[in-house]
């Protein structure tokens, strides 16, 4: 895979390092491909490491080999029937989590009874790592899809409810003021001003709540789970299979980046206005 | 709290765009305004000049119906339309759906497309606030100001923000868009020279009453700017902030 054209790119980005004068002269685009290219490089020398047999296939396959066996289980179709059960238990537990973190972090946002009724308990159990409470959600409800799902809402409630309430918390007074100058009623005023000014820091919210919810279906899955992505990675541990493992966690990468760029298209298609969010940037 | 009430029947010959009486407000103990009594009639132009902290904006505030106040009675036939000194513009909106903000009535993008074109943005229905210079944002709240049909137009320092020849254009779309629509006008201002080139009648507050009043003989002459700014204690220079 072009190592003529690579290998000499990485050279350069070598000697470019210590002399930042050179940048100019190579231009955006250069600079652009420079930084696609590096890692590029660090690929293509494990697949030569690997071949070489410097790095035992048993601590870490090669490229070409997690490809091969990448499309060997898809073909197979149990590639995507366990991706498929990993999805649904994150979407599940996100919708969940979503859901119980807005309603209580609009409550609390709103209404200061609200507040000192909910926010103290809430904060104290933000405190614990949600993944400390696996052991007692797994006594409470037993390996299986519900403890999953619970540990992914669990994990997802607390950055939407937070950033729910900041967001309602930091809306402009003055807006509201207009609002009532302009004769809107309660529902109105939450529904044109309240809520769109919370929105930038409810979807920071979800960026986040993206983040965790993907590390709870890790820690979830990895134990004892009978399907799914880290079902997949924990039998292949069991028979040595480094090939199936990287592939997993190449997944996990991957379902990352994906829900990260889902969370930025929102913010661009939601926050069209917003200087810094919206089409401008 | 219910500050507007309406006026009772035939209590004048014509029903005034606001009647205030008696009016008292504080802060706790501290008084800004006291036994603050002031009518303005529809399609009459006022402006209100005053030092800083001597109650002009807590006189507005109370019209607006914003704060409660503590005594005396406003008498408002309906809700007040107000233009401050920010514009107030929602960012998440586009300009017709800030002008009809709270507007109760079928057709509010053709009405605000109107308002929008009074204001001379009749092509920028669909653009976002943030692509507005301040002079065309405050034009856009002037819009959603009026486009309520106000009998009472309140103005708190909408052009103290602007640039010199941007306030003169402001100034004379105000002029211009108040002769059409003839709502009462209570311009809160700090500066002279912008009360005498729009006002009927100049209301000097001070100690949280009104002090002067110097009204228009007609209207080929303006108020005497020299007899004004001896009673505001200034001399020579504008009294502009």
């Amino acid at each position: 895979m072009e190592q003529t054209a690579a290998a000499p790119a990485f050279d350069q980005a070598q000697t470019d390092a210590p002399q930042r004068t050179c940048a100019p002269m190579l231009g955006k685009h250069g600079l652009l491909a420079i930084s696609w290219l590096a890692p590029a490089a660090v690929v293509i020398l494990w697949e030569l490491l690997a071949r070489a047999g410097w790095i035992s296939p048993q601590v870490l396959p090669a490229p070409s080999k997690v490809i091969t066996t990448t499309i060997k289980l898809a073909a197979s179709g149990s590639l995507l029937g366990d991706l498929g059960v990993s999805l649904l238990r994150a979407a599940a537990g996100f919708a969940i989590g979503a859901s119980v973190g807005f309603v209580l972090g609009t409550l609390v946002g709103f209404s200061r009874i609200a507040e000192a009724a909910i926010d103290r308990s809430v904060q104290m159990i933000r405190a614990i790592p949600f993944l400390a409470l696996l052991p007692l959600v797994i006594v409470w409800l037993g390996v299986g899809e519900a403890e999953k799902i619970f540990l992914v809402a669990l994990g997802v409630t607390f950055p939407i409810y937070i950033n729910t309430t900041l967001g309602i918390r930091q809306v402009d007074p003055k807006l509201i003021e207009l609002g009532r100058i302009q004769g809107l009623g309660s529902l109105e005023l939450i529904r044109r001003i309240v809520l769109p000014g919370a929105l930038p820091s409810i979807l920071t919210g979800v960026r986040y709540a993206l983040a965790t919810a993907w590390l709870a279906l890790v820690v979830a899955e990895t134990i004892g789970a009978q399907s799914g992505i880290g079902f997949l990675a924990m039998d292949a541990r069991e028979f040595l299979r480094t090939d199936v493992i990287v592939l997993t966690i190449a997944i996990y990468a991957l379902i990352g980046v994906g829900a990260d760029t889902i969370a930025r298209l929102l913010e661009r298609r939601l926050l069209a206005w917003h200087p810094t969010y919206g089409a401008g940037r | 709290m219910s500050v507007h009430v309406a006026p009772p029947p035939c209590s004048a010959a014509t029903t005034p765009a606001v009647a205030v009486s008696n009016l008292r407000r504080a802060y706790g103990n501290r008084v800004v305004i006291n036994r603050l009594s002031l009518r303005i009639e529809r399609g009459e132009f006022v402006a209100l000049l005053g030092e800083s902290g001597c109650g002009k904006t807590t006189l507005l505030r109370a019209l607006a119906g914003l704060d409660p106040i503590q005594g005396g009675r406003i008498a408002a036939p309906r809700r007040p339309a107000v233009v401050f000194q920010e514009h107030r513009l929602l960012p998440w909106d586009s300009l017709w759906r800030n002008v009809s903000l709270g507007l109760q009535a079928p057709a509010a993008r053709e009405r605000a497309a109107v308002a929008l074109a009074e204001v001379g943005l009749g092509d920028r229905l669909d653009d976002w606030p943030r692509n507005l210079s301040g002079g065309q944002a405050q034009r856009v709240a002037l819009a959603r100001a009026l486009v309520q049909q106000p009998e009472l137009l309140l103005l708190d320092e909408p052009f103290a923000a602007l640039d010199a020849l941007t306030r003169i254009r402001m100034h004379d779309l105000v002029r211009e868009l108040v002769a059409k629509h003839r709502p009462g006008v209570l311009l809160v201002t700090h500066d002279v020279d912008e009360a005498i080139a729009l006002a009927d009648r100049i209301l000097v507050m001070r100690d949280g009453a009104i002090a002067f009043e110097h009204r228009k003989a007609d209207d080929t002459t303006s108020i005497d700017r020299t007899a004004l700014l001896a009673e505001l204690g200034v001399l020579a220079s504008p009294a502009a902030a």
